[in-house]
């Protein structure tokens, strides 16, 4: 909580609508200060323009959206912001470039340079500073845009599909970079329709489809609700043959063999105890691995997008006409 | 739709600005176009005088001339062997040539600007009555410079009759050559008939030439300078065009930098750091930086003509300052329109179907400069001057160099309209801008535009 007693990002009933379609319908979301938030969804679910409207680009039709308390445009100094829509100047040197940025987010010029450096070689780009910028590859200039968004170290990082069209060398090392702001402290807040990255980073998630939110929970919570109450039995032998013995321990309900013909599912009764189930299958038959079924955010992001009308309509832009 | 910026911080806007400046005048095409371009300007001008003289084909031959008694021919003559004793005389004024009792003839050299040309030009009589068929086969086959038939009734009417003299020249003779003896033979033929009435020829034309006035101007510190009617209606038109130029050049520099940050993406990335409001002022503010210096290098050389020419004082400094002024009002109401313009589009090919109309308005300026320069008091440019975008042009038009004073009241009531315009313009672009910048697709409609500037 800041001096006004809120969280960093509190949007309440924010609606956006583009001509006849609502980009975004009755939203309410915190983000909390030091937390690290995903804004999950499928392309055109309102990501971007929830994120536009919290950078005060486009205003809300209706709703309230306040930043440390108090509107964006008063807080842009304390507000990194990587937008899905993101470029640099092309023909600027790639020095000149985050100088300039770091400068317009109120940076004093003594020591610019040697921050920039510094946070060149933190993201793996060393050498590149004299480089213009059309001279990088996509990637490397994707790391430079980044690098504007949190040269300044602010308190809120606001980051639109941050890992998109990286390769996973390149997203390893912003997420790794990501993580080490959060652990400093900053509030992050980044959409993406990439799960197992949400998954990996989020502490909490908050999906929205349609414009409408449809989830709000800490990430832990949301892999356990949504993952059956199932034990995953690998045989050493073929799976026919251990079908029955297995689906006769006390607290299976049913025993369903797999594709690969080597895997036992045992979906449990809801009297069962996981643990004693696990045990009587290892002492039962030989078995290569004995584990709990776990739910990736994957497939519940599939789940609740398909429950929720599936997917989302022809993908909207904050501010396309 | 878009929210209003709160505060307007000055240090942001002139980081924006300073970009703006060095990636327009930093460039290639920047050095080349407003520095080396008006250097270059200059020094052909200077060279253009060195270059011209003593690169003229001597005029080397016979010309046969058929009179009733020789006097043509004797009088040309006499004007040539004075064109080949005095080569530089050729290049004289008029007047020069006259008080030298030299030929007028030689006009014609001065005006196709063969100034030195070496005449060698042996005369040849011939009778009217000969038979001139074997003379034309030696014109034809370039043996002879040129042959002329003088009427007989040309010398000897009383009074004189406009016969025709025919001049055969071969098909390859320059036009400059078939003038001089076009106009040597006419004046000969002159002379020979004043010299048959016994009238003292030199003495005639003393009696009927006007003679010349010498227009000075007395400047304010009392000194005397040189007057020149053309230079008078040139010089506001140079300042106006100076102007547009300056203008011009930096307003589209903004509208297409607008347009590369849009397509870019690099607009979102700035405006998560800036207001809309305050970017579109750095903007502004970088490129009139630019246009000064494109002023100041064209602005330069004019000076140095004006200097040169010692007509410095024919625009007196107020209106020097007040040209600063109207290049200002002028700067920023077109720079507005542009930025607006490079706002709303997404390329460059977008940006002519809204550019159009606005430069048609804008060419106004060039296409009245004449008119306006003649009578700078009536009604055309009385008018004009309260019509933005084009006020400040006309204005300057008006007001350098002017060859009549332009009453106060008018030059007042152009700067307050001028003045509400710039803003008007400056807060509409503004408008448009920060609606514009996020926006993808196709261009807008004027209709559009409208409800953008109005939008909340």
């Amino acid at each position: 909580m800041n001096a006004h007693g809120e969280p960093a990002v509190l949007l309440q009933g924010v609606r956006k609508r583009f001509g006849s379609v609502d980009a975004v319908s009755n939203l309410d979301l915190s983000v909390g200060e030091g937390s690290l938030v995903g804004l999950l969804g499928p392309n055109g679910a309102g990501k971007s323009t929830a994120i536009r409207m919290i950078m005060s680009l486009i205003r809300a039709d209706s709703g309230s959206i306040r930043v440390f308390g108090g509107d964006a445009l008063d807080m842009k100094d304390r507000i990194g912001y990587l937008p899905e829509e993101r470029g640099v100047y092309r023909r600027m040197r790639v020095g000149e470039f985050l100088e300039f940025m770091g400068r317009l987010k109120g940076l004093p010029r003594e020591g610019l340079k040697s921050r920039v450096e510094q946070w060149l070689e933190r993201v793996e780009l060393p050498g590149v500073i004299r480089a213009r910028c059309q001279e990088l590859s996509k990637g490397m200039q994707q790391k430079v845009q980044f690098l504007a968004a949190v040269l300044h170290e602010p308190d809120l990082i606001v980051l639109d599909e941050p890992f998109s069209g990286l390769d996973p060398v390149n997203a390893r090392v912003l997420i790794a970079t990501v993580k080490e702001l959060h652990q400093s402290g900053r509030t992050i807040f980044l959409s993406t329709h990439q799960m197992a990255q949400a998954e990996q980073l989020c502490e909490r998630v908050v999906l929205i489809n349609r414009g409408e939110k449809i989830l709000d929970a800490q990430t832990r919570e949301v892999i356990e609700r949504y993952s059956a109450r199932a034990v995953i039995v690998e045989l050493v032998e073929r799976a026919s043959t251990a079908i029955g013995s297995l689906g006769s321990i006390d607290g299976v309900d049913s025993a369903t063999e797999q594709e690969d013909g080597r895997t036992i599912s045992l979906a449990l009764t809801d009297s069962a105890d996981a643990r004693q189930v696990m045990a009587t299958a290892l002492a039962a038959i030989p078995c290569r691995r004995v584990e709990l079924s776990r739910a990736s955010l994957d497939e519940v992001f599939v789940r609740l997008v398909t429950e929720h009308g599936g997917h989302s309509r022809q993908p909207l832009q904050g501010a396309t006409r | 739709m878009i929210p209003k910026p709160s505060g307007f911080r000055l240090g942001r806007i002139m980081i924006v600005a300073r970009r703006e400046f060095r990636s327009t005048v930093f460039t290639k095409g920047f050095i080349l176009g407003a520095i080396a371009f008006p250097l270059a300007m200059f020094v052909v001008v200077a060279l253009i005088p060195l270059l011209m003289s003593d690169h003229a084909v001597p005029i080397q031959g016979t010309i046969v001339i058929a009179d009733s008694d020789g006097s043509v021919a004797a009088a040309a003559q006499a004007t040539f062997d004075r064109m080949l004793d005095d080569p530089l005389s050729v290049g004289g004024s008029a007047q020069d040539l006259l008080d030298k009792d030299s030929q007028p003839a030689l006009d014609d050299l001065q005006s196709l600007g063969d100034a030195g040309t070496i005449v060698n030009v042996k005369v040849i009589r011939v009778s009217n009555t000969s038979d001139l068929i074997a003379l034309r086969a030696d014109v034809q086959a370039e043996r002879l410079l040129a042959l002329a038939e003088v009427p007989t009734d040309l010398l000897s009417a009383d009074p004189p009759v406009d016969s025709v003299i025919a001049l055969l020249v071969p098909s390859n003779m320059s036009p400059k050559s078939t003038a001089l003896f076009s106009r040597t033979i006419r004046d000969a033929t002159v002379v020979a008939r004043v010299e048959k009435t016994g009238t003292d020829l030199k003495k005639a034309r003393a009696l009927v030439r006007q003679p010349k006035t010498d227009a000075a101007r007395m400047t304010r510190d009392g000194t005397q300078a040189s007057e020149s009617l053309e230079l008078r209606l040139f010089i506001p038109g140079g300042f106006m065009i100076l102007m547009w130029i300056a203008t011009f050049t930096s307003a589209n520099q903004l509208c297409t930098t607008t347009i590369e940050e849009k397509s870019s993406k690099v607009i979102e990335v700035l405006l998560s750091a800036l207001s809309p409001t305050e970017l579109l002022a750095g903007k502004i503010v970088g490129q009139s930086f630019v246009s000064a210096i494109m002023l100041a290098t064209y602005g330069s050389v004019g000076i140095a003509t004006l200097a040169f020419a010692t007509m410095l004082d024919v625009v007196p400094l107020s209106a020097m300052l007040m040209f600063i002024v109207w290049f200002v009002l002028a700067y920023f109401m077109v720079a507005s329109i542009m930025a607006a313009v490079g706002s709303a589009v997404s390329d460059l090919r977008e940006a002519q179907s809204l550019i159009g109309p606005a430069m048609s308005v804008m060419m106004i300026p060039l296409l009245v400069w004449l008119p306006i320069s003649e009578n700078p008091t009536g009604w055309l440019a009385t008018i004009s001057s309260f019509i933005p975008p084009i006020g400040p042009f006309i204005m300057v038009l008006r007001t350098t160099g002017a060859i009549e004073p332009i009453p106060a009241w008018q030059v007042i009531g152009s700067l307050i309209v001028n003045f509400a315009a710039t803003f008007l313009l400056i807060w509409l672009a503004g408008r448009v801008f920060r609606i514009g910048v996020l926006m993808q697709g196709k261009p807008p409609t004027p209709l559009e535009l409208l409800r953008w500037a109005r939008a909340r």
